[in-house]
């Protein structure tokens, strides 16, 4: 998620505070900010998982997913602008990061559980080193929660932590409530930002290509259902899943990862759905349909700056008398200046290893087993 | 300035930093390598790392009797696999004697999770030691029959001291699945496979496919294939005359009929009918646990 508006902190205010005979500027939250919108939607489903959706987080995870990112960012950008600014990425990552990210033998209403702590830390560092570290064009990349979310659950793996059912429930009045939060949520803040039509872009094409996939007889077995799900089932369970839908209107929709013209966005949407619906081809398994929608953003997001190339590009060629844009260094020479940048080399190392990873999980065995419940008392989910 | 991998070279930095930068980035870039590899799992390297909730692959059982499947050539080969069974007792073999001896070995399979011995006598009093276990086998008085058990595995050579006639079975008790073949009735020619079906979950996992036989001398035996059932103690196999049960209440509530008790949950498993059970009245079979009262998996009978 971390959505919306660039981080830019202002002229503060005049608020300031002393710290050792040094006047450090105070930026406090504004409410206009998108991030403020998305952090209340996201913490207003974190409640509905804690009463109504069975949610298998504890409230302990969140608070310290969200305390842990808080203070690294704001350390962080302290340490860069010499500011105290309020860490509304950070708290915005480590509550993605908990939305998502579940530690196996985490159990329902067990509030303060500690339960496989690590991997929400681990997860949380890894989004906000992604989003200091990797910066070949001189911004974050990558999704931080998504980068940290995929990195956790491919390099941890199916043993120790999945990802939130695709299946919410088991009260349907809370899943109504849970549409209704996301909806809405998703016409406040994706308006503000510009991305309904990126949402829709991705909406569609992978309605039709699920669609394609059920219509030819594709199946996944999930260890909440009893039966593998296949047809309209297959379709549904996947296209107007919840988990789906926030991850269209509140992960992809990030403006500082995606592309910047309305255009680029159309592709870059269509662009992660197409990659999600030919890594989910050949999945069997919810746990690895679900890596593989979220590893489609992380190698679509390595590609935004070939998309905004290819715009800025048109758009020269259209306000061109020549109908031609100016030629510059020749491409060949540009990537070979860029392959040898680390940040390059570790963008390609992250966009070729997510997808490569996530098709592998559909030869695991042991996901297989863990979704047939057939690892009895010891099943990870 | 933030810290970029992408922006290494602070332009107004000396060299030693530079170097010093230079040097974080390419280990920042290994350590994604690694965890790229790392979570393709190449080798199966994160299972070794990180631990696996499934067991290792371990050959299956093709017989009740271990002898049998270290002898024999089976039916279905003894492929390795990581499912489980509830566990069960493999027999391993009979020793008799009178007086005091020492029995020859036997041999416990090195997986086993642990080993008894059924042991009767006749007279004066029965002791029965297992090497390196300071608690002995069987201590009691005679005439008797009850069971003692054992953990050691591999060769076991029992030093009996008794003052009569004793005799002692010994099994093994293993967690992995059993493939028996076929019953010869089963493959007989005037043998039929009357009905078949698939297990589906009710209350807990079932995988595998059943077959119904009409043996030549008119009786009626189960074959389970491929068979997977959530492991637990007091399961059984049950007919009931609903068509599909999804629900234990169905199960509960329709007269059923009892094949046998499942001491074995994962495999290929035979199972004959016990005098008077009749099929024809029953159109699906229940693994039913009797202790919780639930129906664990169920499969339709249709006509095959």
């Amino acid at each position: 998620m971390t959505a919306a508006t660039a981080f830019a902190p202002p002229a503060p205010d005049g608020l300031t505070l002393r710290l050792r005979g040094r006047v450090v500027p105070v930026v406090l939250p504004n409410r206009r900010d998108a991030r403020l919108k998305l952090s209340t939607v996201v913490m207003t489903l974190h409640v509905l998982g804690q009463t109504l959706l069975d949610f298998k987080v504890s409230i302990a995870q969140i608070a310290i997913s969200i305390a842990v990112c808080a203070i690294v960012e704001a350390a962080v950008t302290f340490r860069s602008v010499g500011m105290l600014v309020w860490p509304a990425s950070g708290i915005l990552t480590g509550s993605s990061v908990a939305f998502i990210l579940r530690a196996s033998g985490t159990r329902h209403g067990d509030w303060w559980s500690l339960n496989g702590i690590q991997f929400f830390v681990l997860a949380g560092l890894i989004s906000l080193l992604s989003k200091h570290l990797i910066r070949p064009t001189g911004r974050h990349l990558f999704n931080p929660s998504n980068i940290g979310i995929v990195w956790c659950l491919l390099v941890i793996g199916p043993n120790h932590v999945f990802a939130q059912y695709l299946w919410w429930g088991p009260s349907r009045v809370g899943v109504v409530l849970a549409y209704a939060v996301i909806l809405l949520g998703a016409v406040w803040i994706l308006r503000s930002v510009r991305m309904i039509p990126m949402a829709t872009s991705f909406l569609v094409t992978f309605a039709v290509l699920i669609g394609i996939l059920a219509l030819s007889g594709r199946s996944f077995i999930a260890i909440w259902s009893v039966d593998p799900l296949t047809g309209l089932s297959y379709w549904a369970n996947i296209v107007l899943s919840p988990e789906l839908l926030v991850f269209v209107f509140f992960m992809i929709s990030d403006p500082q990862t995606a592309p910047k013209a309305p255009v680029g966005r159309l592709i870059y949407g269509a662009a992660v759905a197409a990659v999600a619906a030919a890594l989910i081809s050949f999945q069997p398994t919810e746990f690895a349909i679900k890596v593989s929608i979220l590893a489609s953003l992380t190698v679509v997001c390595a590609f935004v700056p070939v998309i905004d190339a290819y715009n800025r590009r048109s758009r020269q060629e259209r306000s061109s008398p020549t109908g031609r844009a100016p030629a510059g260094i020749p491409l060949g020479r540009r990537l070979a200046a860029a392959a040898r940048r680390p940040a390059v080399i570790a963008a390609a190392i992250v966009a070729v290893a997510a997808p490569v990873d996530a098709a592998i999980l559909a030869g695991n065995r042991q996901v297989i087993l863990i979704e047939r419940g057939q690892v009895g008392a010891r099943n990870a989910q | 300035m933030e810290p970029q991998l992408a922006e290494t070279a602070d332009r107004t930095a000396g060299p030693p930093r530079n170097v010093l930068r230079s040097a974080l980035s390419g280990l920042g870039v290994l350590a994604l390598l690694t965890s790229a590899l790392f979570g393709a799992n190449a080798g199966g390297v994160r299972e070794r790392f990180l631990g696996s909730e499934t067991p290792q692959a371990r050959p299956v059982a093709v017989s009740r009797a271990a002898e049998e499947t270290v002898g024999r050539v089976p039916t279905t080969p003894p492929r390795a696999t990581v499912l489980r069974s509830q566990p069960w007792w493999q027999k391993v073999g009979t020793v008799e004697g009178a007086g005091s001896m020492t029995a020859s070995p036997l041999t416990i399979d090195d997986r086993a999770i642990q080993w008894r011995a059924r042991w009767t006598c006749e007279s004066g009093r029965l002791l029965v030691r297992a090497p390196s276990q300071n608690r002995p086998v069987v201590d009691a008085a005679c005439p008797g029959a009850e069971t003692g058990y054992g953990a050691r595995t591999g060769d076991v050579s029992l030093e009996v001291t008794a003052d009569g006639p004793w005799q002692l079975q010994v099994d093994q008790q293993v967690d992995v699945p059993l493939n028996e073949p076929p019953l010869p009735e089963m493959t007989a020619p005037d043998s039929a496979a009357v009905a078949t079906g698939s297990f589906y979950r009710v209350d807990q996992v079932g995988t595998g496919t059943v077959t119904l036989y009409r043996t030549p001398d008119g009786a009626h035996a189960l074959r389970l294939d491929d068979f997977f059932v959530t492991a637990n103690t007091d399961l059984e196999i049950q007919l009931s005359p609903i068509q599909a049960p999804r629900t234990t209440e169905e199960v509960s509530d329709a007269r059923s009929g009892t094949v046998a008790s499942l001491d074995v949950t994962s495999g290929s498993l035979n199972f004959r009918f016990p005098p008077g059970l009749d099929p024809a009245s029953y159109r699906s079979v229940v693994i039913w646990c009797e202790r919780t009262k639930n129906a664990y998996a169920a499969a339709s009978l249709n006509p095959a």
